[in-house]
């Protein structure tokens, strides 16, 4: 009996969009397109995440070590500085790495060479960079810097450089990730309401029919079933094609991507990468969402018919 | 058996459907409702196949009051009573073997069953010769066969014909009664809500009359007054 019933369920469903071909076609689109918006609303938040950090990578404080102060003490400043819970990483340029560095970028000059055998000391000072874990963490670490513990061996900090270009990425960052969750939440808000009523407006269409099927005694099983199941067949269908569409679209456009943002920053990002190693991330994430929308619409507007 | 014990409905802002209605109709009675439009006819009607609940009083189905029906179980009460309608409420799309078939595919039955049970019900329409034929190719007098068939597919004991003449002329609605007096001699209880006095009259059956919701009067053999 539960078996006959639901394999009538299952053939009324295919009855259905066969019978509402280009209605079950119409809402089909609707619903790639749907998947489509929120997985490139998401490609285009990951690319922005990692052309961030990327920049992020580049901005840090620069620590001017005075001439007096002792490796020894700069080491312990160093190691002080790691212990920091907010602390990425350092770097530490010694004054012999410093005038070797020097020397060999002016390797050409003579000039600089001679100038540099004639001094007596080094000229140029040890310095450390510090790279934060967040560039909002740069005021704290900087005003640490700052105090009297290690005023008699740091001759300057800096930060005032960096400040501009460290605020400006804050914001950028912010707009980035508020801009995307509000266009994401938006663009779905839409598409959804779009699928709502395609899904309502077939359901229309067999209004009749549910009538009909109420007052021979079927069960709201019977009646809501084929609606759910044809739902679940075009989720699947949707997550199909936008799933291809995605994927042949980041193939394409990701040599482009990442030369546009990524071109002489010593970086790579390859975003079809990215989603091929997050297969699974991407398309639960397009299954999830087709199949709650279709399965919520249909339930939603054939429970109207229901009562 | 069915009995209306001092049934009300009131729709919302109306004036009441019906008003204290108490009836008794037994197993096998052919009952005709009669009484002018708004009288209450098919709301009494509604109430029994559950479409509508009432607002006061019971209404009880050999030993079930379907008054306390829950929504689950109305599925099961609705496949004990078949219902005939004045626009036939056909699938357009369907063939008449279908539109039968379509009554026991809902109720579960095995398709073996439907094979061997729709031609015989198809048969006692005498519309057996029209089993691939579409809704849209009969003519009315046809097409309300086919709802009546459509209402015995689950052999119910009660039927229930809200105004089953009321778009056909006086040939095919005779043929309609007669056929419901078939189905009524085959044991099942009918209950038939007109206005067709001629068809009434000519009945000589138990007659019941509404009028402002409240029945005036419950006559055995009785005829058509308003």
């Amino acid at each position: 009996m539960i078996g006959i019933s639901f394999a009538r369920v299952l053939r009324n469903a295919l009855r259905n969009f066969r019978r509402n071909v280009w209605l079950s076609i119409a809402t089909t689109v609707i619903m790639t397109l749907t998947l489509l918006t929120i997985s490139f609303l998401y490609a285009v938040n990951v690319l922005g995440v990692h052309v961030l950090s990327t920049i992020e990578q580049k901005v840090d404080i620069a620590v001017i070590f005075k001439d007096k102060t002792t490796p020894a003490q700069i080491q312990t400043i160093k190691k002080d500085i790691e212990l920091r819970s907010d602390v990425e990483s350092t770097r530490l340029i010694t004054a012999d790495q410093a005038r070797e560095d020097f020397r060999r970028r002016h390797a050409d000059d003579p000039y600089i060479e001679e100038a540099l055998r004639e001094l007596e000391v080094n000229p140029l000072p040890s310095s450390m960079f510090i790279i934060a874990k967040d560039p909002r963490f740069y005021e704290t670490i900087n005003s640490s810097l700052q105090s009297e513990k290690y005023a008699a061996f740091i001759d300057k900090v800096n930060f005032q450089n960096s400040k501009a270009v460290i605020e400006k990425m804050i914001r950028i960052m912010d707009v980035v990730k508020n801009a995307g969750l509000i266009i994401t939440a938006t663009f779905s808000l839409l598409v959804i309401l779009i699928m709502f009523n395609t899904i309502r407006l077939a359901i229309y269409s067999f209004r009749e029919e549910i009538d009909i099927m109420r007052l021979v005694g079927a069960s709201r099983w019977y009646i809501q079933g084929p609606f759910l199941v044809e739902s679940v067949l075009v989720a699947v269908m949707s997550v199909i094609l936008s799933t291809s569409i995605l994927y042949f679209s980041l193939h394409t456009m990701a040599p482009q991507i990442n030369q546009f943002f990524f071109a002489g920053q010593n970086a790579n990002f390859d975003i079809y990468q990215y989603f091929v190693d997050h297969w699974l991330q991407a398309i639960g994430i397009q299954f999830g969402a087709a199949v709650l929308l279709a399965v919520v619409s249909s339930y939603i507007a054939v429970r109207r018919y229901l009562r | 058996m069915i009995t209306f014990t001092k049934v009300s409905k009131q729709y919302v802002d109306q004036t009441p459907a019906l008003h204290g209605v108490s009836l008794k109709i037994p197993t096998g009675d052919f009952v005709s409702i009669v009484g002018q439009s708004g009288a209450g006819k098919s709301t009494l009607l509604k109430l029994l196949s559950a479409e509508e609940k009432p607002t006061q009083g019971n209404i009880v189905i050999d030993g079930w009051d379907i008054t306390k029906i829950k929504n689950w179980q109305v599925p099961y009460l609705r496949r004990q009573i078949g219902v005939v309608f004045q626009d036939f409420k056909l699938l357009p799309k369907r063939t008449a073997f279908e539109n039968v078939a379509f009554a026991m595919e809902v109720g579960g039955a095995l398709p073996k069953d439907i094979r061997k049970a729709v031609p015989q019900i198809l048969k006692l329409v005498n519309l057996l010769d029209k089993s691939d034929t579409y809704p849209n190719e009969m003519s009315g007098g046809e097409r309300q066969r086919i709802s009546i068939a459509r209402a015995l597919a689950y052999k119910p004991q009660i039927l229930l014909a809200d105004e089953p003449t009321g778009n056909l002329d006086a040939l095919n609605s005779w043929d309609i009664v007669q056929l419901l007096m078939k189905i009524n001699k085959l044991g099942t209880t009918v209950l038939l809500a007109t206005h067709n006095d001629d068809i009434v009259n000519a009945l000589k059956k138990r007659v019941v009359t509404l009028n402002q919701g409240k029945v005036v009067s419950d006559q055995e053999a009785g005829t058509y007054k308003l």
